[in-house]
């Protein structure tokens, strides 16, 4: 007898959930809110600032090519590269510019926190796909772009439950 | 064992005797072996199984059973499949980028695997945390919990053939990831805590939101009681299968839900505290029958107690202040060495580092608990069936990539 209201009750709990609305996203259509712009990192307090790390931002008028940030990726994946850029820049004596290998980038954020100068942030931008793996090697001047993001979808929890929304 | 071991390698004497004929014909009757390889005697009765390591339910690892029918004999778990040579691999990394390899081996728990490393990598270069920035921390720590348990929950319940139980908690659990993505800026791998504090201060409006999914969240885990815990099916599946006696569990070094289902009240947050947990108020949750039913449900009464922690955390926690203290670039600690623990989703877990005064730590060895819990298995599986194997195996909260580092 007891078994058979567990078991009645167990399925009580399932049904009861017919009536209730769905959870779950439909993602490429909704995509998911994020607080900010992305991680970013403030090197005068030492502290950063909240956000989605994803693809990165470079902003070429605050690089000075001092290579701290493929440094600070040395130990982690060895992702950053720096390359020669055609510009001139008065800050960037050498020249050179920071480029990103998607293929290897864990998504840390080790290398913002590292540089001094407000160059390099990242951004909420993280559908990366790429058919070649060369695809996938973001140039100086492919980080420069700020991405094009439409995410408004955020969890609503109401009495019924909690959808997304 | 049943199976008996026997060498037939021949010896040095044999082998120099004249080639008689009698010698030629005992010698074509048993095999040569290469030296170093024995034949193993098998009884007829004794089937060895392989469960693994592709097998979708043991997860990256091998479990050999011998079975008699459809009782086991003998069980020989085979671990190290995920070896990835974390504890090597930290000796040529400085302090700091050892951060993000550290937290590989348990993606969901990230910030517990890390806790013990920053502790003791804070002792090493006497760096003093800020007061909010330990409350982050534990917030932090406990949704990871929480997160880990709920998907340990998610494969217990497909392990066990209750496809609901497998959905639920996949999909509350995203209320959880939610908010660690705000805090941290990841859903895993969130590479949050550095010695001296956390990566970044909380995002505005954060309190309200963790409290109203956290809130949610004990809300949805409450309603798994019908459908899972009480349920007639689950309990004649994993009650009274695999028990591990209180003396048994102490014996063989047990940690984390398997030692409280046995009846010891052991938790790291409560016996030597860390960061603010004197501060706040940490319940155990302890059941004395140590089977299956006991093992999996100790984690889920331990969520629910996650989720007090975070609302007195999220009360206590100071509104203003730094979260992290600067440090040097390259920091070197003294010639040193520091042992810290803290409880993980699966246990206790610690981290020993020895420092050499280089800015690499001379090494880094952590003791986990996912290991120290597969001891047990070959114990509790003994005489059970075949069919109880799943139902044992998981309810130990292993987590193979973790055990192998």
């Amino acid at each position: 007898m007891k078994t058979a209201t567990g078991i009645i009750r167990a399925l009580n709990s399932g049904v009861k959930h017919l009536a209730v609305k769905r959870f779950t996203l439909r993602y490429p259509e909704e995509k998911l809110e994020f607080v900010g712009d992305g991680y970013q990192f403030d090197p005068s307090t030492g502290v950063g600032i909240a956000g989605l790390k994803g693809r990165h931002m470079l902003f070429h008028d605050h690089c000075t090519g001092c290579q701290l940030c493929s440094i600070a990726c040395e130990g982690v994946a060895e992702a950053i590269g720096m390359v020669k850029v055609p510009e001139e820049q008065k800050q960037n004596k050498k020249s050179i510019m920071p480029q990103i290998d998607y293929g290897k980038c864990v998504f840390c954020g080790l290398c913002v926190d590292a540089c001094p100068f407000y160059a390099l942030y990242m951004t909420n931008d993280y559908e990366l796909s790429s058919f070649s793996k060369e695809g996938l090697i973001y140039t100086p001047a492919q980080l420069a772009v700020k991405p094009y993001v439409r995410q408004d979808s955020s969890i609503q929890i109401t009495e019924r439950g909690a959808t997304h929304g | 064992m049943i199976t008996t071991a026997t060498t037939d390698t021949p010896t040095a004497t044999t082998a120099a005797a004249p080639p008689a004929p009698a010698a030629a014909a005992a010698a074509s009757a048993a095999p040569e072996l290469p030296p170093g390889l024995a034949l193993q005697k098998v009884d007829e009765r004794i089937m060895t199984l392989n469960v693994g390591p592709q097998h979708p339910g043991s997860g990256h690892m091998r479990i050999i059973v011998q079975i008699d029918g459809d009782h086991i004999v003998a069980c020989d778990p085979d671990p190290g499949y995920v070896h990835r040579g974390e504890e090597k691999m930290a000796e040529y990394r400085n302090y700091i980028t050892n951060i993000p390899h550290l937290e590989r081996p348990v993606i969901h728990d990230s910030c517990n695997i890390l806790y013990p490393y920053v502790l003791g990598v804070e002792e090493l270069l006497g760096i003093e945390t800020p007061e909010r920035a330990k409350y982050v921390r534990v917030i932090a720590a406990e949704l990871n919990r929480c997160i880990y348990t709920m998907y340990w929950l998610a494969i217990y319940g497909i392990f066990l053939g209750h496809s609901t139980m497998f959905m639920w908690p996949a999909g509350d659990r995203e209320l959880l990831i939610d908010l660690m993505e705000k805090m941290t800026g990841a859903r895993v791998t969130h590479a949050h805590f550095v010695p001296g504090g956390v990566r970044n201060d909380l995002p505005p409006n954060f309190e309200d939101v963790c409290l109203r999914q956290v809130n949610y969240f004990e809300k949805r885990i409450k309603e798994y009681a019908d459908i899972f815990y009480d349920n007639p099916i689950l309990i004649s599946r994993t009650r009274e299968t695999g028990v591990l006696s209180r003396q048994d569990a102490i014996r063989l070094g047990t940690t984390g839900s398997v030692l409280r289902a046995s009846g010891v009240d052991y938790d790291v947050r409560k016996k030597e505290p860390y960061d603010v947990y004197d501060e706040l108020d940490v319940n155990t949750n302890v059941m004395t029958a140590g089977d299956s039913y006991a093992r999996s449900r100790v984690p889920w009464l331990d969520m629910m107690e996650s989720c007090n922690i975070i609302r007195s955390a999220l009360e206590k926690i100071p509104k203003s202040g730094s979260v992290r203290v600067k440090l040097k670039p390259n920091p070197k600690g003294g010639n040193d060495t520091v042992y810290k623990r803290v409880e993980s989703g699966r246990g206790a877990l610690g981290c020993y580092i020895v420092s050499d005064g280089k800015p690499e730590p001379y090494r880094v060895k952590m003791s986990v608990g996912s290991f120290r819990n597969l001891i047990a298995l070959p114990y509790l599986l003994k005489g059970e069936k075949l069919g109880n194997m799943p139902a044992v195996y998981w309810s130990l909260n292993y987590w193979p990539v973790e055990a192998d580092r």
